[in-house]
Parts: C-alpha cells; sequence; structure tokens
C-alpha cells in the first residue's frame, strides 16, 4: 500500500468512528476529514492539483450536462456529487412549504377519516401511505408527520401507537428503496452511475412493491393479537380534529400540491424530458421559494444545512479512497472472493450491504461502494446495474434492522418516546429486524431470478 | 420567601451531595426535588416509574445511540430531555426550589436565580459513607462509587459544555468531608442567604 492509500483509509476510519461517536456534529466531522484528505492525501502525498480539481468537481456544475442530460447524463462519480446536494437541497425546500402550507397532517388525517379510525385499516393504509410518500419525500420528514399524526390518534382513540410507528419506520424506508429520489443512497447511485427515476422504479420499485405487499402481511401477523383487541374496543372518533383544521392557508395548500404533484412528474419523466434532477431540484426550490415569497426567508432558514455540508466533505473523503484506487482493491477482494460467480457477488453486496447499513449511516457506506460496484463490473465483466440494485436494496432495507440503521428509525422512535411510549433496541428489532432479513432475502431472490 | 431562588447541586457518589441539599430545602423552607419529578413526569406520560428510574441520570449508550437532528433514539437522551423540560417549567413557575443532579446548573443557567454548587469529597470519607450506607466491604463500596461517578460524568459532560465538576462551571465547590454534611450545610446556608 502506498502512503496516500493509507493515510485515505485512515481518514475514511478516523470520519466513520467520529460519525458513530457522536462527540462533534457530523457535518464537522466529514468536512474536516474532507480537508484533511485535501491537504494530506491529494497534496503531500500524491502532490496532485488535478486529483483536488477532480474532487471538488466545481466545473461539473457549469456544464450543460449537469442541468440538461439529453439522451445520456452519466456523471462522474469522482468528487462532491453536487447533482445529489442540489436536488436534496430542493426538495428540503419544497417540503417545507408543503409542511407550512398544512399538506402532511391535512393528509394523515384525512387518510385516517377515509378508514373511519378503524384500528386495522388504519395500520395499513398508514403503511402504504408511508411506502408511497417516501418514494418522492425525503424519509424523515414522513415519519416525523405519520408518527406525530399516529401518536395524536392514539391517544384520542386510546390505541397503542407503537406497532403503527414501527410498521410506519419499515415502510417510509421500504417506500424510499423503490425510486431514484427516495432515499439518498439511490440519488447518490443514480447520479453517480447515471440512472433514471424509471430504471428504479422498475427494478428496486419492483422489489419494494412485493415486499411492501409481504411487510404488510407480516406487520399484521405480528401485532395481529393487539389490532384485535384495539378494533373490539374501538372509540368513539368524533373528538378527532377535522382534516381540513390542518390546512393553514387554503391557496398556500393548493400552490403546495401543484409544486408536488409538479416535481412528481418532472421526476418521474426525467429520463425522456432529459432534465436531470440537479435540474429539478434547482427548479423546485425556485418555485417554492417564489410561491411562497412571504416565507422565503423563513423558508431557506429551515433547509437543513448541515445534512448538506455532511454530504460535501463525505463525498471529498471517498474521493480520496476512490483516487487512491483503495476501491479497487476491495473490489478486487470482492472479484477474488466470488469467483467472478455473479451471484456470489449479488449476495456478498447485499447482505454486506444490509449488515453495514443496519448499524453505520448508509450514506457513507453508499457511497463508498459505488466506486467498488464499478470496479467490479468493469474487471469482472459483469452488469453494473444489476449491483447497483443489489446495492440500493441492501443499504435502502438493511437501515431498517435497528434503530440507528436509518435517519427515519431515529426520527420515529424518538417521537415516540417523548410522547411517552418508550421504544428501546429490544421491541423494535424483535419486529423489524426479521422483516429486513425477510424483505432483504426477497431482494437477492428476485435480483437472482430476474437478472442471473 | 418572595424572591425566586433556585439551588442546583452537582455531587460526586458518596459526598453526602443528597443529603446536603435535603437539609438545605428544609431549613429554607422550599421545594427539594428529587424521586418527585420522576414520579410527576411519569404520570404526565404514562410510563411506568421504575423504567424512567433506570434511564434516569445514565449516559447514552455510545455504540447503540444515534442522533438526527434534534432527534435521539436514546433513550437515556430522551428522559433526561424530559427533566430539563420540568426544571425549566418548574423554573419558570417562579417556585424556588433545591435539584440534585440532572444538569440543573447547565439548563437553568444564565437566570440571576440560580446558585450553583458542586459538592466533592475525600476518597476514604466518601468510601466510608458508602460502605455504611449499602452495608458494603471496602472493595464493593469503592467499585460502586467509581462506576456511579463515571456515569454521573459521562451524562453531565453530554448534556454540557464545561466539565463535570470544574470549578468554573460552578458558583461554589466544597468539599463536603472537612465540615461534614451537617455544618457544610449551614455554611452554604449563609452564603446562599447573602445571594438571596
Amino acid at each position: 500500500m502506498t502512503l496516500a492509500q493509507i493515510l485515505a483509509l485512515a481518514i475514511f476510519v478516523i470520519m466513520f468512528v467520529m460519525i458513530v461517536l457522536d462527540k462533534i456534529e457530523r457535518q464537522y466531522v466529514t468536512l474536516g476529514c474532507g480537508l484533511l484528505t485535501l491537504v494530506l492525501v491529494f497534496g503531500a502525498a500524491m502532490r496532485s492539483m488535478s486529483a483536488i480539481i477532480e474532487t471538488l468537481n466545481l466545473r461539473s456544475i457549469f456544464t450543460v450536462g449537469f442541468w440538461y442530460a439529453g439522451a445520456a447524463g452519466e456523471e462522474s462519480s469522482s468528487g462532491i456529487n453536487w447533482a445529489t446536494i442540489i436536488f436534496i437541497a430542493g426538495m428540503m425546500i419544497m417540503v417545507e412549504g408543503m409542511a407550512k402550507a398544512g399538506f402532511f397532517r391535512w393528509l394523515c388525517m384525512r387518510l385516517a377519516k377515509l378508514v373511519h379510525y378503524k384500528p386495522i385499516p388504519l395500520f395499513v393504509a398508514f403503511m402504504i401511505m408511508s411506502s408511497i410518500l417516501a418514494m418522492f419525500i425525503d424519509s424523515i420528514t414522513v415519519i416525523l408527520f405519520l408518527a406525530a399524526v399516529t401518536v395524536e390518534l392514539a391517544k384520542l382513540l386510546k390505541f397503542d401507537p407503537i406497532p403503527m410507528i414501527l410498521s410506519e419506520i419499515f415502510c417510509a424506508n421500504l417506500g424510499g428503496s423503490a425510486t431514484m429520489c427516495g432515499d439518498p443512497p439511490n440519488i447518490i447511485i443514480g447520479t453517480s452511475l447515471g440512472y433514471s427515476f424509471s430504471d428504479f422504479l422498475t427494478n428496486t420499485g419492483a422489489m419494494a412493491g412485493i415486499s411492501l405487499v409481504i411487510v404488510i402481511i407480516y406487520f399484521f401477523l405480528v401485532y395481529r393479537k393487539e389490532l384485535l383487541q384495539e378494533e373490539a374496543e374501538a372509540v368513539d372518533p368524533s373528538t378527532v380534529p377535522d382534516p381540513k383544521d390542518a390546512i393553514t392557508n387554503k391557496t398556500e395548500f393548493a400552490v403546495s400540491c401543484v409544486i408536488f404533484g409538479c416535481a412528481v412528474v418532472m421526476l418521474v419523466t426525467h429520463a425522456q424530458t432529459g432534465l436531470t434532477v440537479a435540474f429539478i431540484g434547482g427548479v423546485i426550490a425556485i418555485v417554492t421559494l417564489a410561491a411562497f415569497h412571504k416565507y422565503a426567508l423563513e423558508l431557506l432558514k429551515k433547509v437543513d444545512y448541515k445534512t448538506l455540508l455532511f454530504f460535501v466533505g463525505l463525498f471529498v473523503v471517498v474521493g480520496g479512497l476512490e483516487q487512491t484506487g483503495i476501491l479497487e482493491l476491495i473490489a478486487g477482494f470482492i472479484g477474488k472472493v466470488s469467483g467472478g460467480n455473479l451471484k456470489l457477488m449479488i449476495a456478498i453486496i447485499i447482505w454486506i450491504s444490509a449488515i453495514a447499513s443496519a448499524f453505520v449511516d448508509n450514506i457513507p457506506f453508499a457511497a463508498t461502494m459505488i466506486p467498488v460496484i464499478k470496479s467490479l463490473a468493469a474487471t469482472q465483466g459483469v452488469d453494473l446495474s444489476t449491483l447497483a440494485w443489489a446495492l440500493s436494496m441492501g443499504t435502502d432495507i438493511g437501515g431498517s434492522a435497528t434503530p440507528i440503521g436509518a435517519s427515519a428509525n431515529v426520527v420515529g422512535t424518538s417521537v415516540a418516546a417523548k410522547n411517552g411510549y418508550m421504544i428501546g433496541w429490544g421491541k423494535y428489532c424483535k419486529s423489524a429486524a426479521p422483516a429486513t432479513i425477510i424483505v432483504v432475502g426477497v431482494s437477492m431472490l428476485f435480483i437472482f431470478a430476474r437478472y442471473c | 420567601m418572595a424572591e425566586q431562588i433556585i439551588i442546583a447541586i452537582g455531587r460526586e457518589f458518596g459526598s453526602g451531595g443528597h443529603a446536603i441539599g435535603e437539609k438545605i430545602a428544609k431549613d429554607l423552607g422550599i421545594e427539594f426535588v428529587d424521586r418527585k419529578m420522576l414520579d410527576e413526569i411519569a404520570e404526565e406520560k404514562n410510563i411506568q416509574v421504575e423504567y424512567l428510574e433506570k434511564l434516569d441520570e445514565k449516559p447514552r449508550k455510545l455504540l447503540m445511540s444515534r442522533r438526527v437532528g434534534a432527534y435521539s433514539n436514546s433513550l437515556e437522551e430522551i428522559v433526561a430531555d424530559m427533566q430539563f423540560d420540568y426544571i425549566r417549567e418548574k423554573a419558570d413557575k417562579g417556585t424556588s426550589f433545591v435539584i440534585v443532579g440532572r444538569c440543573a446548573e447547565t439548563v437553568l443557567r444564565g437566570r440571576k436565580e440560580l446558585i450553583s454548587i458542586f459538592i466533592l469529597g475525600d476518597e476514604e470519607c466518601k468510601k466510608n459513607r458508602i460502605k455504611e450506607r449499602y452495608n458494603l466491604n471496602e472493595a464493593d463500596a469503592a467499585a460502586k462509587m467509581a462506576r456511579h461517578d463515571k456515569k454521573r460524568k459521562r451524562y453531565h459532560n453530554r448534556h454540557s459544555d464545561f466539565k463535570w465538576g470544574d470549578s468554573r462551571g460552578y458558583d461554589l465547590c466544597v468539599n463536603s468531608s472537612r465540615l461534614g454534611v451537617e455544618k457544610t450545610a449551614e455554611m452554604l446556608e449563609m452564603y446562599i442567604k447573602e445571594r438571596m
């Protein structure tokens, strides 16, 4: 190993350990480690200005292809993935606008009313809604609103919200895996490898769809005793607030619905229109800010800049691993272990991704694995997209297994606990870990059957 | 009592900080916030108090917890936040009280009615107190002391921007082994009265 490789690896390991220890806010950790990568790895060890320029990747923003891909829009996977960052920022602004207008609360309450507040239909409806919303909106927002409404309904209708919250969390992660924009690993995979929204929908989306049916049955069976008892003891729902009360301003509500609809249409058709996710993110941010110009500053302040900075630093550190060739070594190792057997390669990628994502942040893991699968596809002559779907399902679903595996899990369990519904590791893993194993297993078999 | 006064006491395990706090509260005729806080939180949130006791003043489990923005999955941290909210609300109501531990000096920092105190003690003195109180031998008492102090330190340092027991974070730091529990409490009362 060269000095640059040792340094890049050491910085990466330090970054991961510091993220897990959570002593310093994670964006400072990745930015600090990113700076160390630029100075020590690229500057001192490699003395390569081109590696720094390539990793910072600023030039890409000023190319037409960054905003309009035309037919083929593959972006370099090296360095900072600005498309991901711009898209996530745009979605954050849109979601803040929707939340301000009362969209999410209205949707949850409307759906609850539609099923007459009956525990079992509510349980199933909220799982489906969680999955569908998470296909387009970040899972943290989905769970933040769903869990809050679930707790509110539970208090009014006197049922235990924990089974519902646990199943909603799982479905938010599952829904996120179905599309390119549902979960950060998918956005990174899609923008880095040039896949479209429909590529994801027809591949990971199909796996997520099948899994959703299985998961609904699974969670129902796990909690059937509680659900049947609650169904029998159903309370008068007249105390539940009217969904209309959630709407803070009718015009803003209508505007936010239109913006969301346009965003969905643009995302679904972006392969045909040639608009990149960076463009879509930029446009929806501008349109939202223009439509909500009265609160534009407030919306901009609510953007989670910490997460965006976390991404910037992370991409630089992973760029360090990539530029020094470390990730090719890992790819070579996986290739050697699998002996060129595609099924074994898929099994290794999907299960290692799932197990790792259950305990560590799946975003750095996915960002690190993209160059690995790229190299693996090139050296072993296997189809890159097959490996990408395995990586996507492994990282997205694996995170569901434990309370710390994905952001939605942390937010959901935290919202529940703050309201007195304590969810510890035991309670969480008892239902979520087997569900994770089932869905990862089903996805692996699906990939075997369809692509091998 | 006309003016509000809040006395936040940090303490080493075995230093008698709890007993000192209790005596100060009794002598000044103000409320002593202790287990009652957990009882009230348990009632409000509809949680079993025994469950909260297990999480009370405990540091998070390092490798089993994660934070996303203002949200944490750590039940220890969530219970700590519930207690901090309780302390803030109580202070906002204008009640005078003595509170032991729970990072109250950090939670209420900046309030003019706050007096923050840290009680420490000599190793031998603390050990003897623990031996007597819990009916333990020398080694077990030492182990219990080390275990509890380690937890308190981790808990405090997680929720505060200054180190546990660092004199710069408190109005007063007192070694209770010099005067004993009673006299230390009386000495502190004199200081408190000067501040009132």
